[in-house]
């Protein structure tokens, strides 16, 4: 009888590719478009990249590697690329992909008809050039850029560009207009119902860069393991986890103040991962005010930050004051220096500035998945303890996206979306205000070391640069990083292989039982 | 001397407590309400903590009192700001009828038929996020909704025998409207008004749970009944309290918007 | 009654050409640009130009209401800055389910609270009376988004009767269709009964009062015909009324609803696109909003001597 059990058991592991089953997901908004990089938002973006491959491809760490390129080879002066392609790849609809696709997908790209986000920041707009793109044969592409960049790779791999995916012609129809992605990714697009719900299907004749079921990032061991995943648009956190408990659902991001309580739950699972995403508090160091270097520095000195991380997070989250996250290789000894807690030093630096009372307001946004108002409201007392007016106003997000970009703040509680290349992490809010009113650190001098940054490829010296920014950062007080983002998915406990990563629900490698 | 009726009797008493414990809460609270405690987050109720704490640690009962006359305050302002301006509209609209009414109820079925959200938008964006772009939003959202029913009401009294005997009596317009249309438009009025009460005590935790969150500093109701919903399983304590406390206000004034009807209403008169 | 409801309907549009011209100036001064919504935080200024440019919102906003209106002549509504979608197809398919909950919702309450109300008066001030009104009230003081949660806890994960995510139009599957909407109806029923059992209650308390009332008592008529006769059907004029104020403001307002069950109705459309400054849908969603209020109102008039034989429609 037990023998009889244990072999009805098995049957279906031994069976599994054949048994594959399908899952329901939620996420929290539909996707803007199924068109790559072009009408897209992170979650739009997650969709299309389990569908479609780039040359290159972030791996665990966020450092681009070959994908569709099995090598990549610059040349001595730094400005050619040579991408020689991976043999056996195939598009859903079973074409081989040869150089002629590639050529093809750019020259799309470089069109500003097709609307492609990035188009800039491959034209010269924004600094870095392709001059040209050439396929000498079938297997091969050499790109020529007008000077040396070190972030070409990481600009390919960029998932907000789509990876740059190399799409096969017949995903625009014969007047120009874009069908549906006919990709090389692991899964194939299956349907969309606008705001109800999008679906894939695995993609048989798949060609794995690796197949040792270990998942890195987009490259590494990408096996579509399930029939079908069905996406479920679902807004409300709180019926996202009725629908779990249930079962009605099988996996999704959840709220960090869900997860002790879901983690009781006896069918259910939840796994945390810390991200890129940097969670801030800006400063206008314009502001009568804020303009106080030494108001600044009492700030971030009155903040007993692991007790703010603790609360804004839920305790799943790390402090990390610094702008490089710590997956980084650049993320070292320095980095993890940054900002102390200290009342006494506090109430000194408030002294010396001058402070009398003046009111600080402090934007936050209540959209339900970013700890924007948690922290915020934590910051407020412990500013208020250390004998700061603090006060806090809350926007939607539009209108404080609205007042970032104008620079029209005194302090905000902000979210950094994820940036891994160190020299973007600084560009991202390193700029003059004149001209850019969203930035937040105008300093001259380290806007020099971030365009050194920016166009060496020498790893020491890199670290080097990367050291001393961070010091500035920490010095100057423009504003204050606090902790990283944190994926919280809690998923069936039927489903194995599922990692968090980035934000991204990558369903590759990920099984499930029946 | 009789006894009062018994929704004047349990509404009193409501409104009463309401009005102690929203004064005791403008000057004490057992703790202060917007001081975080994080080593007591979500703590269920205890001797230390008669309602529990919230997911910051902050006291919920001190918070309740706190928002009781923040909430009661915006609520009052709002309906007053609606019944009043409605009501002029709707009477004179009512009244003189023809083209001037058209032109009137064009203007009030646009505002009626912007959804209350958007208008709520857009006014706080020009006023600003704060108690009073909340009774400001709110008071102009409601208003068409008074005109309206103040205008079928002058609409149907209009027909009645006394409005004509008054007429015929040589009273003046306005002296008919207001001695003898307005008295009556205050039944329908009580109601609403005591709906509305309720709507905005709620409106401000819609707000709220759709994103748009617009709490002033101080805590209300509204905003902690919204805010409590993630924890529904976890501490059902933070929706229960403030969800009661908004049911039993409403139930207060509503049962003595029901007996002070009686008493304002000119039919009534003499008959108790 | 025809020239009456043909001058209601050419008194509309003066209305809802107020809402057009109101609600697209509003919508610009409310803080926020649709492009740097969809670009995020890592956007340039040149590509928030660019992307402004390209969606039209660089021209003047004469201009760029021109456009808006000439096209709205012609029946177009535009497309989504969001989605690209056209935006007319989009409400409709949107508007018929809202409807269909909100139709429902309110009948079934009137029919419910209606006569209750009525009864109320009825036996005023007597424990029948302070019972149903403080049901009314508490129904009318738990938000939705709260009734709804405890529904869906209920129904959904502690009976596991009725289906907790998702949405199946009626039209695809008619009997999964009917499970998915029950929880957000069923919602909307327990507020609005709160609503109208409180209006009806007042408004049949008015009639009883009244003097023919009295002589109809006094002629002998037994009290339930008396009731029936006179009270509830004088009663009925002004809560018909409201149940035209109820259903023009629950389009508006059951974006809560909607976001609790995952429905993807008007409410959450109007909601969605208000967040996202997604001008073009507002716009069309206000006008479509206001245009089925002010078709509701003008039905609503028309029936009103129906109910009221006193008032004449003119």
């Amino acid at each position: 009888m037990n023998r009889l059990l244990a072999s009805a058991c098995l049957l279906p592991l031994l069976a599994g590719p054949v048994l594959a089953q399908s899952l329901t997901v939620a996420v929290q908004a539909d996707v803007r478009s199924i068109n790559p990089g072009v009408n897209r938002d992170d979650g739009t973006d997650d969709f299309a990249l389990q569908m479609v491959e780039g040359l290159v491809g972030y791996d665990e760490g966020g450092t681009p590697q070959p994908l569709l390129a099995e090598k990549v080879a610059l040349s001595a002066d730094g400005k050619t690329y040579t991408f020689t392609l991976r043999k056996g790849v195939k598009f859903h609809n079973g074409a081989e992909l040869s150089s002629a696709d590639v050529l093809w997908s750019w020259n799309r790209y470089m069109d500003a008809k097709t609307e492609w986000r990035c188009t800039s920041d491959f034209d010269g707009r924004s600094g870095l050039k392709v001059e040209s793109v050439e396929a000498p044969d079938a297997q091969t592409i050499v790109m020529k850029l007008d000077k040396p960049n070190a972030l070409f790779l990481d600009s390919l791999a960029r998932t907000d560009c789509a990876m740059t995916a190399i799409l096969h012609k017949d995903s625009v129809k014969p007047d120009g207009t874009f069908d549906k992605p006919i990709g090389t990714g692991p899964y194939k697009f299956g349907e969309w119902k606008r705001s109800e719900y999008f679906t894939m299907t695995a993609f048989e004749g798949y060609a794995s860069p690796k197949t040792d079921g270990k998942a890195d990032g987009y490259v590494g061991s990408k096996r579509p393991l399930l029939k079908e995943v069905k996406f479920l648009v679902v807004k409300d956190p709180a019926t996202v986890k009725a629908g779990l408990t249930s079962g009605a659902l099988d996996l999704s991001e959840i709220l960090p103040s869900d997860v002790a309580e879901i983690r009781k739950l006896p069918t259910l699972e939840v796994v945390t991962a810390a991200t890129a995403v940097r969670q801030v508090l800006l400063i206008q160091t314009r502001d009568a005010v804020m303009g106080n270097q030494k108001l600044r520095q009492a700030i971030a000195a009155a903040l007993d930050m692991d007790e703010v991380v603790a609360a804004a997070s839920d305790n799943l989250g790390q402090t990390n004051t610094s702008p490089i996250h710590p997956g980084s290789s650049y993320f070292g000894a320095v980095e993890k220096q940054g900002h102390k807690f200290d009342p006494a030093r506090a109430k000194k630096l408030l002294a010396e500035a001058g402070y009398k009372g003046e009111k600080v307001v402090i934007l936050a946004n209540k959209r339900p998945r970013v700890p924007s108002f948690p922290a915020a409201v934590v910051v407020q007392s412990m500013l208020q303890a250390a004998g700061i007016n603090a006060d806090i106003e809350v926007l939607d997000w539009a209108t404080q996206l609205d007042r970032y970009n104008k620079g029209n703040y005194q302090m905000q509680s902000f979210s950094f979306s994820a940036r891994f290349d160190p020299a973007l992490a600084f560009e991202q809010f390193a700029g003059p205000k004149d001209k850019q009113p969203r930035k937040v650190w105008d300093n001259p001098q380290a806007q020099e070391k971030i365009e050194r940054l920016m166009s060496l490829s020498d790893r020491a010296e890199r670290q080097k640069l990367v050291d001393e920014l961070h010091k500035a950062v920490i010095d100057e007080v423009p504003l204050i990083f606090m902790f990283n983002g944190v994926d919280a998915i809690a998923h069936s406990k039927r489903i194995t292989g599922f990692k968090p990563w980035q934000s991204k629900l990558r369903m590759w490698e990920v099984t499930a039982a029946k | 001397m009789k006894l009062p009726p018994l929704n004047a009797l349990i509404g009193g008493g409501l409104i009463g407590t309401l009005v102690i414990v929203a004064s005791i809460g403008a000057l004490w609270t057992p703790y202060d309400p917007l001081r975080l405690s994080f080593r007591y987050k979500l703590a269920p109720p205890s001797p230390m903590y008669w309602l529990g704490t919230d997911e910051f640690g902050r006291d919920v009962l001190s918070r309740l009192m706190a928002g009781a006359a923040t909430s009661v305050w915006i609520s009052i302002l709002t309906v007053t700001l609606a019944v009043v301006l409605g009501t002029l509209i709707g009477v004179f609209s009512g009244y003189v009828r023809g083209w001037v009414d058209r032109v009137i109820m064009a203007f009030n079925d646009a505002l009626l038929a912007f959804p209350g959200i958007l208008l709520a938008l857009g006014l706080l964006a020009v006023v600003g996020a704060n108690k009073y772009g909340i009774i400001l939003a709110l008071g102009i959202a409601y208003t068409p909704s008074v005109a309206r029913v103040v205008r079928g009401t002058v609409l149907s009294l209009r027909e009645k025998e006394f409005i004509s005997a008054s007429r015929v009596m040589g009273n003046s317009e306005a002296f008919t409207m207001a001695r003898h249309i307005l008295p009556n438009c205050i039944a329908p009025l009580t109601v609403l008004a005591t709906s509305m009460f309720g709507y905005v005590l709620l409106a401000e935790s819609a707000l709220s749970f759709l994103g748009l969150g617009v709490p002033p500093p101080a805590p209300t109701w509204g905003n902690m009944l919204a805010g409590s919903r993630p924890y529904i399983g976890q501490a059902v304590w933070l929706g229960i309290f403030p969800g009661l406390c908004i049911s039993l206000t409403l139930l207060g004034i509503n049962l003595l918007g029901d007996a002070v009807r009686d008493k304002l209403d000119p039919r009534m008169r003499g008959t108790r | 009654m025809l020239r009456f409801a043909l001058t209601r309907v050419a008194m509309a549009l003066p209305t809802l050409l107020i809402v057009a011209v109101s609600v697209f100036v509003l919508i610009r001064l409310i803080p926020g640009d649709p492009a740097s919504l969809m670009l995020g935080d890592l956007a340039t200024p040149a590509s928030i130009a660019d992307l402004r440019a390209r969606l039209g919102l660089d021209q003047s906003l004469f201009v760029q209401f021109g456009i808006w209106f000439g096209n709205l002549l012609k029946g177009d509504l535009g497309i989504s800055i969001n989605t690209q979608e056209p935006i007319l197809p989009l409400i409709l398919s949107r508007f018929w389910i809202s409807a269909q909950i909100v139709l429902i919702a309110v009948f079934c309450a009137s029919l419910v609270a209606v006569p209750a109300g009525v009864i109320a008066a009825w036996k005023q001030d007597s424990g029948l009376d302070l019972g149903l009104v403080t049901v009314a009230t508490l129904l009318l003081s738990i938000p939705t988004f709260w009734l709804g949660l405890l529904l869906l806890l209920f129904f959904g994960l502690k009976l596991g009767w009725l289906p907790v995510v998702g949405y199946v139009s009626i039209g695809d599957d008619p009997w999964r269709g009917v499970l998915y909407l029950v929880m957000p109806i069923l919602t909307l029923f327990l507020h609005e009964i709160g609503v109208l059992l409180r209006m009806a209650r007042a408004s049949t308390l008015e009639v009883l009062r009244l003097d023919y009332v009295t002589h109809a008592r006094a002629k002998g008529l037994s009290e339930m015909a008396v009731l029936w006769r006179h009270a509830f059907k004088n009663a009925f004029g002004p809560t018909w009324t409201l149940i035209g104020l109820v259903l023009g403001n629950l389009l508006g307002g059951i974006a809560v609803v909607e976001t609790v069950f995952t429905i993807p109705g008007l409410g959450r459309l109007l909601v969605d696109a208000i967040f996202a400054r997604d001008y073009p849908v507002i716009q069309g969603c206000m006008l479509f909003v206001a245009f089925t209020y002010v078709l509701v109102n003008v039905v609503i008039d028309l029936c009103y001597p129906i109910f009221d034989p006193r008032v004449t429609a003119e």
